[in-house]
């Protein structure tokens, strides 16, 4: 299989602080890939490694299957969390500007520049200033700057946040799109409902050090049908029981509980009724999130153990 | 290579249209030429009839300070050059003499003065001869120069009185204290050239202002540039593409060539406006730019001095704005930077009248202030060429240093946000690999 990017045990410190600590893991080629993680985990200091701001102390960053180098790095494309465009100037001016300092000629980039600006139904903003634009727009030309030349690989750090619901919609057929024409994506988020449905792989770090990695059908079926969703009305006394329930997201009157190993559900569902009106009970596969959740609790527990 | 060229292209056609740009260039040269024109056309202004009174026992010593006052004109009196003469325009007075010093007439005069009948008396001490004293009483006492004048005639009275009283006749007294002609020539190389004080002081002043003025804004302009482009977070962007040596100088390169535009804009209107309007900037000021011409040899270094000192101080600047977040964060860390430049401003005066000293050539030798005072030096009076090569020599290899550390600090500085970095870490930075 190729892959569109290898990290190979990267590790980078700042002073005393470890950012990343002897990460690894493959992208393939054409896949969405997730990387996940809590504030500060090192994700923006691992995404600055694969786009040659920053190098490794040690470890090797390959992308198209070669070691990283300047001239690669125009066929990948990048949208930082946070809005990076010239302010004072016009959309046009910026998005061409970007994508010349990619290769891409003047003329090729204004016509590729109307096409997206089109597309992503901003075309009569093309000749306003950034600073005109709300929030969700700005996103939106930003999204533009990073896929306009034409990248084989593009990392898109947090690029739903600010959009509203419709223009999320057109920004997820967009990268559907992408996705269809080969090219490999890495999404940097905490968003795990966007993660979860356009994600094949994911990786989660905590700390600089990855904790959880692999395709995610698989991640999900190897923590198996061990989650229950129940809506009540009443009162749940056997949360509290560790025999029975692993650990538990009460919501009220919903709660997603993960049982402990053996526990049977049908008990669970006796017990539960003892207590409350149950109005819906579901054996499902855990949410990513839950798993998210877990996975960042557990990797504390053993960093202050 | 085409990387830096879009750099610079992007930094220069930003700048170039904004309306800051548009303006300055139009206005610089209009404030220049008021800074100018407007002190010698108020000086020139007829300052209106003065009318005094001088009170004095001695009749005779009364009028001869009424004659003095009265009679002579300016031209006569003053023992300046030729050219700088005009400049001067003395009030022509209206004077009345009072033999009778009661104090009822000094209280008299004095409510005259403040009703505004009279605009000043003179009270001169009936033991002149002697003590040489007098007062004048005005409404204005900052008005220094009528007082001068007041004073002056006193003098020249009781000197004449006294040469008269040793036996000279008056027309031998008065060729005594007339004026004497003492004429400027200024020696160069291409021979002797008659010049004048005036011209000569003000075109270097003006040529300085123009050469710290731009090194100044521009150096601002590119830290400004680079704080925008952190703060904005369009340096991850761009990083993507470029290496931070590219980018930083790309901004430095653009940011200087619109100063450099600016200053050609400046030089050919300046040329144009000085040739086509000569009559009309002779008839605004008179003869005292007459012999005030630019060596021709300061119109191609000024743009050699400006590029040492512009880059010298985008440097500094940049790597300022690397280390800041904010444009108010940069404004204390500006202020060490712009020390030496304001020490130029200072110093100049004092540069101007003599080129020459030690002083004069440690400051155009040492690369913070060097471009700036070179250059004043080569308006005033030529340096020795090894002087000019030595200068433009350490300039260009402190540069190399400069831009070697200042890339180290800006392609860290420019990843950092948050808290701003002590001396420790701004060390740290420069040993990173």
């Amino acid at each position: 299989m190729a892959f569109t990017l290898e990290l190979a045990d990267v590790t980078k410190s700042y002073d005393e602080f470890v950012a990343v600590d002897h990460l690894s893991f493959n992208i393939p080629e054409g896949e969405i890939f997730g990387l996940l993680g809590p504030n500060g985990a090192g994700k923006t200091s691992s995404i600055r490694m694969m786009i040659g701001i920053t190098v490794p102390d040690s470890g090797a960053v390959r992308i198209f299957g070669q070691p990283l180098t300047r001239k690669l790095l125009d066929r990948v494309g990048y949208l930082p969390e946070e809005r990076g465009l010239y302010k004072k100037m016009k959309i046009m001016e910026n998005l061409v500007f970007l994508a010349r300092l990619k290769g891409i000629g003047a003329p090729e980039a204004t016509r590729r520049a109307n096409q997206w600006l089109e597309r992503l139904d901003l075309g009569r903003w093309a000749g306003s200033r950034v600073e005109e634009l709300s929030k969700g727009m700005q996103q939106k030309v930003q999204f533009i700057a990073a896929v306009i030349h034409e990248p084989g690989f593009m990392i898109l750090d947090e690029p739903f946040s600010g959009l509203d619901p419709a223009s999320s919609l057109v920004l997820k057929d967009a990268l559907l799109d992408l996705k269809k024409q080969g090219k490999t994506i890495l999404f940097s988020t905490h968003r795990m409902d966007t993660v979860e449905r356009l994600c094949d792989s994911i990786c989660l770090i905590n700390q600089g050090r990855s904790v959880l990695l692999g395709v995610l059908r698989d991640i999900k079926a190897g923590y198996g049908h061990s989650s229950v969703q129940l809506q009540y009305e009443g009162e749940l006394p056997l949360l509290a029981d560790p025999t029975l329930v692993a650990s538990s997201n009460d919501f009220g009157n919903y709660v997603e509980l993960r049982l402990a190993s053996g526990a049977d559900p049908q008990r669970l569902l006796a017990l539960a009724m003892r207590t409350a009106r149950i109005r819906k009970f579901e054996i499902v596969e855990p949410s990513l999130e839950e798993i998210f959740i877990d996975t960042v609790e557990s990797t504390k527990a053993v960093a202050h153990a | 290579m085409h990387k830096l060229l879009l750099i610079i292209q992007r930094e220069y056609l930003v700048r170039v249209r904004t309306k800051a740009f548009i303006l300055t260039t139009l206005l610089m040269p209009l404030f220049i030429a008021a800074a100018f024109v407007l002190p010698t056309r108020l000086m020139l202004q007829e300052s209106g009839t003065k009318h005094i009174v001088i009170v004095a026992a001695d009749s005779f010593l009364a009028n001869s300070i009424k004659t003095e006052l009265a009679g002579s004109h300016a031209s006569d009196d003053y023992d300046l050059p030729q050219s700088g003469r005009r400049k001067f325009h003395r009030p022509d007075f209206d004077v009345s003499v009072e033999t009778a010093p009661t104090e009822e007439l000094r209280q008299r005069l004095t409510t005259q003065v403040r009703e505004g009948i009279i605009d000043g008396f003179a009270w001169i001490d009936p033991d002149a001869a002697t003590t040489r004293k007098g007062v004048y009483y005005s409404r204005n006492a900052s008005d220094f120069f009528e007082a001068s004048l007041v004073s002056r005639a006193l003098r020249m009275a009781l000197s004449q009185h006294q040469l008269t009283e040793h036996g000279f006749t008056p027309a031998e007294a008065k060729t005594l204290l007339g004026p004497v002609h003492v004429d400027t020539v200024r020696i160069d190389k291409q021979g002797a050239n008659k010049s004048n004080g005036i011209g000569a002081y003000l075109l270097p002043y003006i040529l300085l202002i123009a050469i710290y003025v731009t090194v100044l804004v521009y150096g601002i302009y590119v830290m400004r540039s680079v704080i925008e482009e952190k703060s904005s977070r369009i340096v991850e962007v761009l990083l993507g593409s470029v290496t931070p040596m590219q980018l930083m100088s790309g901004k430095i390169i653009g940011v200087g060539a619109v100063g450099l535009t600016q200053i050609g804009i400046w030089t050919v209107a300046g040329s144009l406006l000085g040739t086509c309007s000569y009559a009309f900037l002779h008839q605004l000021i008179g003869d005292s730019m007459k012999d005030a011409r630019i060596a021709p040899i300061a119109v191609v270094l000024f743009p050699v001095f400006f590029l040492l000192g512009y880059a010298t101080y985008a440097c500094l600047y940049a790597a300022i704005g690397a280390m800041c977040n904010t444009d108010e964060e940069a404004q204390q860390f500006q202020f060490p930077i712009t020390l030496p430049l304001v020490l130029c401003m200072v110093c100049s005066m004092a540069i101007i009248r003599d080129p020459n000293t030690p002083f004069a050539f440690w400051l155009s030798i040492f690369p913070l202030t060097s471009p700036i005072i070179m250059f004043v030096r080569v308006t005033v009076s030529m340096p020795p060429t090894w002087q000019i090569a030595l200068s433009i020599a350490i300039s260009l290899a402190s540069l190399v240093g400069l831009v070697w550390l200042t890339a180290r600090i800006y392609r860290v500085g420019i990843l950092m946000y948050g808290k701003r970095p002590t001396l420790p870490e701004i060390l740290k930075w420069i040993r990173y690999a």
